[in-house]
């Protein structure tokens, strides 16, 4: 992907700010374990580290399943933005462990757990299990047969709630099932900006080599295949990249600097 | 050794005495020019524990073998000394002629020690009563012209502000409070003229290589500094959340396109300049409107209109560039200067000083600048700096005080920028961006500057090491880009220049030599590792606004990496040079390890080096 999925822009916020605020109607309280290595926004949530982010997300439930003492937990996975607090309502009312199950896959980050699974998933890292399915397994859960799409915040989409991304090619595609329209804009800083007029341009949502094109490519913002040497892009004042195969998301302002920046 | 005279002048100011010290070729081989043999006669001639601004403390012109040269950026002279705003080492940096013509007085540097009875200009030699005492440098230059090049103090130095400058060629040796120590000794101003050419080594090498260097300083790689100059930076560190605004409190700025040097640019009128020696010409000259309305020009570069600008909350073009003009006249730094307001602003803010700065109050910035070098009011308190002024204050005012060892922070915020944090944490000057450039990992898809590691290390490090170098040759860092292999290029020069054996390996070993000798030296006049830390707002608040919202900088990680830093540089994990390392950096360079007398030895003179400086010897007499 080539940045944070916890960070890709989501109509407005960032993919785990929207995902919390699906969250927080239908809960007592929501939880956020991340790597030692990532900052999160801020968010109406308590955020607490991963130790073994190494071992998989398994490792990740039992951190995060130890911090509470609810009797029902729903886990789910920062990039599902398909996730509605309507779904996670229903789910949590089956009042036992469940998960849906869609073409004979469990969906193990879409799914409801015990409070107190937390020491059951220690048990089974210890016996060098990582698999979340045999943690489900080991509660008898209730599989619950996916039957289709549901009405989304924006509209009617078929996309089931535990959809994830692992390329920018199905984030976009992601995107632009929501709004076939999505637009990112991309400003010109520095050097660049003395050549032109008006320095901001909006384009479609894409990659950043899609966005890039934008701009003449007499201004030499790429070169070789990633952005020119003499630049560097910034996607949404976070991630500075100069791959052009990551994703621009929707609303998000990219801005081409001076690859000096400093002295 | 060819491209030094192999000597520096020790002239004591309060007897009126010139002495020619020699200065052996092997400390020149491994120290340089500039920082790197400035922080050896350092070493050499301040007593231990002296008082910054007492008659003992030298203040050292330093220049290096590279000036005079031909080769670009190379007119450059380093100012050292013992720091009144840190009380450690500092070293500055000017550029002017000043250097080419101090060379020319047939020594490698001057050595001020002592004070003047009265206000003095001390012109090629001789004490004269100064008519300039009480003017900006910019006018005791002018009434030195025809004697020689002039580097000069304005009236914050006279006062003894902490943070006063040396302007020579209206370039400014900036950071430290050098122009304190120079006004401490009642010298307003010094004139060098010369006729004592340095010999190189091989002419026609020297020629190609500058040549060479010049002809690719032309490029890509300094088109930045030529086409839009530093303040460049100022919209795209906006962008990135990385520019403090209001004493840090924020990360973005809402006027910073009024400010950015883009819209400078296509406003306002413009004019580029270069400094002595230089093809790149990175100087940008703006106009504005002063306060009588007249028009006005001034040099902006990206650290005086942040610290004047968004760190003090103030958006109008005009206020900002006039008090950047207006330090430059009274001979003040400009970032400590705005930082010292923009922290006490934050302290009226809060409650903390009855009277003093605002955020809101934009016009009185010209007022407050003026009390500060005349040391009036509250200006005497601010003319102290940030952390003096917080002891002052009380409470919990040093933990928003933006200042790494007395040192006010430039323009970069380091919970955004957390390779430049370790490298402000650890600098020896103290919080700074010009002996460390760490923050070129932060700009660059190599590190995660929201989120530093061991990555961040490996570049502090070595960026500190190649400043140390680029700072002795002395060469300005814009040409930094320029060079494809640079330990290696940097060797060539040498070799071409002196005749001596430098190769790649032997340069970087210098330069860490010469970290180390700074090091030594604060470590002798108190460093603690608890020195090295950052203010507790930057480890305890994360970053409230913009896109670097969330960004944390905790302390047990800056700790691990200041850790890794020690470790990487061959200290211990604390930070200290072993004894053992002592004693080899200091035999190495005929000094004697730091021991209770502070006595300290220069080897024996070599026969050619003693000989260079008789043919050069002028008589030197008040």
């Amino acid at each position: 992907m080539g940045r944070a999925k916890a960070w890709l822009p989501w109509f407005g916020r960032s993919l785990v700010e929207h995902v919390v605020d699906q969250l927080l109607p239908v809960v007592d309280e929501v939880i956020v374990v991340t790597s030692e290595s990532l900052d999160l926004p801020a968010l109406p949530a308590r955020v607490v580290r991963d130790r073994e982010p190494e071992r998989g997300p398994l490792a990740g439930l039992r951190d995060g399943l130890a911090e509470t003492s609810a009797e029902h937990v729903f886990v789910t996975s920062t990039d599902a933005p398909f996730l509605t607090s309507d779904f996670v309502a229903r789910m949590l009312a089956v009042g036992r462990p469940c998960a849906p199950v869609a073409e004979g896959h469990v969906q193990v980050l879409c799914a409801v757990y015990p409070g107190s699974a937390g020491k059951d998933a220690a048990r089974l890292l210890d016996a060098g299990v990582s698999r979340p399915l045999r943690l489900l397994e080991s509660l008898d859960f209730e599989a619950i047969e996916w039957s289709g799409g549901e009405a989304g915040s924006r509209g009617s989409v078929e996309a089931p709630p535990w959809r994830g991304f692992n390329t920018p090619e199905a984030y976009l595609e992601g995107v632009r099932s929501v709004d076939p329209d999505a637009s990112a804009e991309v400003e010109l800083l520095g050097r660049a900006a003395l050549r032109v007029e008006q320095t901001l341009r909006r384009t479609p949502v894409g990659t950043l080599g899609e966005v890039l094109a934008v701009w003449p490519a007499s201004l030499g913002l790429i070169e070789d295949g990633r952005v020119a040497r003499a630049h560097l892009a910034s996607l949404g004042g976070r991630d500075l990249v100069r791959d052009l195969r990551v994703p621009v998301g929707p609303g998000e302002r990219v801005s081409i600097l001076d690859a000096l920046a400093g002295g | 050794m060819l491209g030094f005279h192999g000597c520096y002048a020790r002239i004591d100011l309060t007897k009126g005495e010139s002495q020619r010290i020699p200065i052996p070729d092997e400390v020149l081989a491994r120290t340089l020019g500039g920082v790197g043999l400035g922080s050896w006669l350092l070493h050499r001639e301040a007593p231990f524990g002296v008082d910054p601004m007492a008659p003992e403390a030298p203040l050292i012109f330093s220049f290096s073998p590279l000036v005079g040269t031909g080769l670009t950026t190379s007119a450059k002279f380093a100012v050292v000394a013992r720091s009144p705003l840190t009380g450690g080492l500092c070293d500055a940096l000017a550029s002017s002629h000043f250097a080419i013509a101090g060379k020319r007085m047939g020594v490698d540097a001057l050595v001020f020690v002592g004070a003047c009875e009265e206000p003095s200009d001390w012109v090629k030699g001789r004490l004269q009563a100064s008519r300039s005492w009480g003017r900006t440098a910019r006018q005791a230059a002018f009434a030195l012209r025809g004697e020689g090049e002039v580097a000069a103090i304005g009236v914050a130095g006279e006062n003894g502000v902490r943070y006063a400058t040396i302007s020579a060629d209206g370039r400014h040796a900036g950071r430290g409070g050098l122009g304190a120590v120079m006004g401490s000794k009642r010298l307003k101003a010094i004139v060098v003229a010369g006729e004592c050419e340095t010999k190189v080594a091989d002419p026609d090498e020297v020629a190609r290589l500058a040549r060479s260097l010049r002809e690719r300083a032309a490029g890509d790689s300094t088109a930045k500094y030529r086409e839009l100059g530093t303040v460049g930076n100022l919209l795209s560190f906006d962008r990135l959340g990385a520019l403090p605004t209001r004493n840090f409190q924020q990360s973005q700025f809402e006027s910073a396109e009024a400010l950015s040097g883009e819209r400078l640019r296509k406003t306002r009128r413009h004019r580029r300049a270069s400094c002595a020696s230089c093809t790149i010409g990175c100087e940008h000259r703006f106009g504005y409107q002063a306060g009588d309305g007249a028009a006005a020009e001034v040099r902006v570069e990206y650290e005086s209109v942040f610290a004047l600008g968004p760190l003090c909350g103030i958006g109008d073009p005009d206020i900002v560039l006039a008090a950047s003009r207006r330090c430059d006249e009274l001979g003040l730094d400009t970032i400590s200067a705005g930082a010292t307001l923009a922290f006490a602003m934050e302290c009226r803010e809060r409650g903390l000083l009855a009277e003093g700065p605002r955020f809101d109050e934009p016009e009185a910035l010209l007022g407050w600048l003026d009390a500060i070098a005349t040391r009036s009011g509250l200006g005497d308190q601010l003319a102290e700096g940030s952390k003096r002024l917080a002891e002052l204050v009380g409470g919990d005012a040093i933990d928003f005080a933006p200042q790494v060892k007395g040192l006010e922070l430039p323009g970069y915020e380091p919970r955004s920028l957390q390779t430049m944090a370790l490298g402000f944490a650890v600098g020896t000057r103290g919080a700074d961006h010009n002996r460390s450039g760490a923050y070129e990992a932060d700009f660059s898809d190599e590190v995660d500057r929201l989120h530093a590691d061991d990555r961040s290390v490996r570049h502090a490090v070595d960026s500190e090491d190649r400043a140390a170098l680029i700072d002795s040759l002395v060469l300005c860092k814009f040409v930094r880009g320029a060079f494809e292999d640079f330990y290696g290029e940097c060797a060539e020069l040498l070799r071409a220049v002196t005749g001596a054996h430098f190769d790649a390996t032997s340069l970087r070993e210098t330069a860490k030599r010469i970290v180390d000798l700074r090091k030594a030296y604060n470590i002798r006049e108190g460093w603690r590792p608890e020195s090295d830390r950052l203010p507790a707002r930057f480890l305890e608040e994360p970053i409230v606004d913009g896109p670097a919202a969330g960004a944390r900088l905790p302390a047990e990680r800056l700790e691990g990496l200041i850790r890794g830093y020690n470790l990487a540089r061959g200290w211990s994990p604390e930070g200290r040079l072993s004894g053992e390392a002592t004693t080899r950096l200091f035999e190495s360079l005929g000094l004697d390890a730091p021991a209770e007398t502070g006595a300290l030895e220069a080897r024996s003179p070599e026969a050619s080096a003693e000989q260079r400086c008789a043919e050069s010897m002028t008589e030197w007499t008040r």
